[in-house]
């Protein structure tokens, strides 16, 4: 009878407020958003650098050592800028739409593990809600497109709604390829299966390849440029893009890459794991680099395709060589 | 349990969400205010004096994709939800599929 249960009652609420605080700061700060942002920033200046450096020229080079604030001396720089809307476009629509593009990647980012093999979001299933993350991503830059009411970015958005036809198939189809060989649709559990057996590039390199020449195409990196084509059709879809919603689209871009090379790290290369005394996050970042300096070499030795030629190209090639690979892997061979 | 609540994926989404909108905000506040002429509401066109009309993009060439992209999407599916099956399902699932495709190819021809 000696229970005092405004104590007990007050112990639980300050328990609670702990967890939520703590939780708060799982999100927003460490290993979430802030901590998403600044990887954000510098994956694009790693990009700009070795893409610029792979050209024979500097790149960024005045803000910071090296020029490793300029990403976000541009963010700065373009939240400052007026910020026009055009008078025939869908308001509603063209306002939305960089708010998704930058929510859809630093969302899906939570179910990639980290900081330890497993991430602060993991259910059963989620390799599924990635591959629908990147299609809602997709169907986000053709309504910011088509709701600008200007043609260069109408073609631009046709394009990218084409380009998804060529491309998602077999991205799913090899993303499917690491959940078979580990026997879970969780994409910690592939990671933990990876640290336990061998890392899934050695054991599926033509699938790892597919992944990767798709990822160019999800990113719209250069032979995949088609739905912003510079030397065509202005910036694409992006083309009314002003001010602070251009600000949303660049961040949202940067947020894609840490995504797309999260997945390579994730799938392919073991993820996040501890190895030897060094902790899983040092692993991470340096496998996420690697990824993201792959992706630059990639985008700097080809040249844009026309959309046909990427279409018939994808269907023709990279399809027959994803199924190829699951076969082979149902057939006992890698996994 | 409580805690799993909060870190989930819905919350996480509108959190994010949320921070955009402050962005946006922030963006609202510091951004440079400028007058609002008429050239500025136009859409951009190169220097041309074109009206903002919503056009049709003729993309027919590229329906035949679209039918793949269909069957294949549902494979994608199947063949992602048969982790547990035995081995030679998904082979069976893949040889329909291609059997599908290869009888839409003269339709691709024709077209």
């Amino acid at each position: 009878m000696g229970l005092d249960y405004a104590a007990v009652e007050k112990e639980v609420c300050k328990k609670m407020t702990a967890e939520t605080i703590v939780s708060m700061i799982r999100i927003l700060v460490f290993p979430g958003a802030l901590f998403l942002f600044t990887l954000a920033f510098f994956y694009e200046w790693v990009d700009r650098k070795f893409f610029a450096r792979l050209q024979n020229r500097y790149g960024p080079l005045h803000t910071g050592p090296h020029g490793i604030l300029q990403p976000i001396a541009d963010f700065f720089k373009l939240l400052s800028k007026e910020d026009i809307t055009p008078h025939a476009s869908d308001k509603l629509v063209f306002i939305l739409a960089p708010i998704f593009y930058f929510a859809l990647p630093l969302t899906t980012l939570f179910v990639i593990p980290i900081l330890s093999q497993t991430s602060l979001i993991s259910f059963e299933g989620d390799l599924i809600f990635v591959i629908f993350a990147f299609t809602l991503i997709i169907i986000t830059v053709f309504l910011a497109g088509w709701s600008s009411i200007n043609r260069f970015s109408t073609i631009g958005s046709m394009r990218a709604a084409v380009q998804m036809l060529g491309y998602e198939i077999p991205m799913g189809l090899v993303m499917v390829g690491p959940a078979i060989a580990a026997g879970s649709l969780s994409i910690s559990r592939i990671v933990e299966w990876q640290s336990l057996n061998f890392w899934l590039i050695l054991l599926q390199p033509l699938g790892f390849a597919v992944f990767t020449v798709c990822l160019l195409a999800e990113l719209q990196f250069v032979p995949f440029d088609i739905p912003e084509a510079e030397t065509e059709i202005v910036a694409g879809w992006r083309t009314e893009f002003s001010g602070r919603k251009l600000a949303l689209l660049r961040l949202g871009r940067d947020l894609e890459l840490v995504l797309a090379s999260a997945l390579i790290t994730s799938l392919y290369l073991g993820g996040s794991q501890q190895f030897w005394l060094i902790p899983p996050i040092v692993i991470f970042l340096v496998k996420t680099t690697f990824a993201v300096m792959l992706l630059s070499l990639l985008r700097a030795v080809f040249a844009r395709f026309r959309i046909d030629q990427m279409l018939s190209g994808m269907w023709k090639y990279l399809l027959p060589l994803a199924a190829l690979q699951i076969i082979l892997i149902q057939l006992g061979l890698g996994g | 349990m409580y805690n799993d609540l909060l870190i989930s994926l819905p919350v996480v989404f509108f959190l994010s969400l949320v921070v955009a909108l402050i962005l946006y905000l922030v963006g609202w506040i510091v951004a440079a205010k400028g007058e609002k002429t008429a050239g500025k509401g136009a859409p951009y066109a190169c220097g041309e004096d074109l009206p903002p009309r919503k056009f049709q993009v003729n993309v027919e060439e590229f329906l035949i994709y679209a039918v793949y992209f269909l069957i294949f999407d549902i494979f994608a599916f199947t063949l992602a939800t048969s982790l547990k099956t035995p081995g030679y399902f998904p082979i069976v699932y893949t040889l329909i599929v291609l059997m599908a495709v290869v009888i839409l190819m003269p339709l691709r021809r024709r077209g």
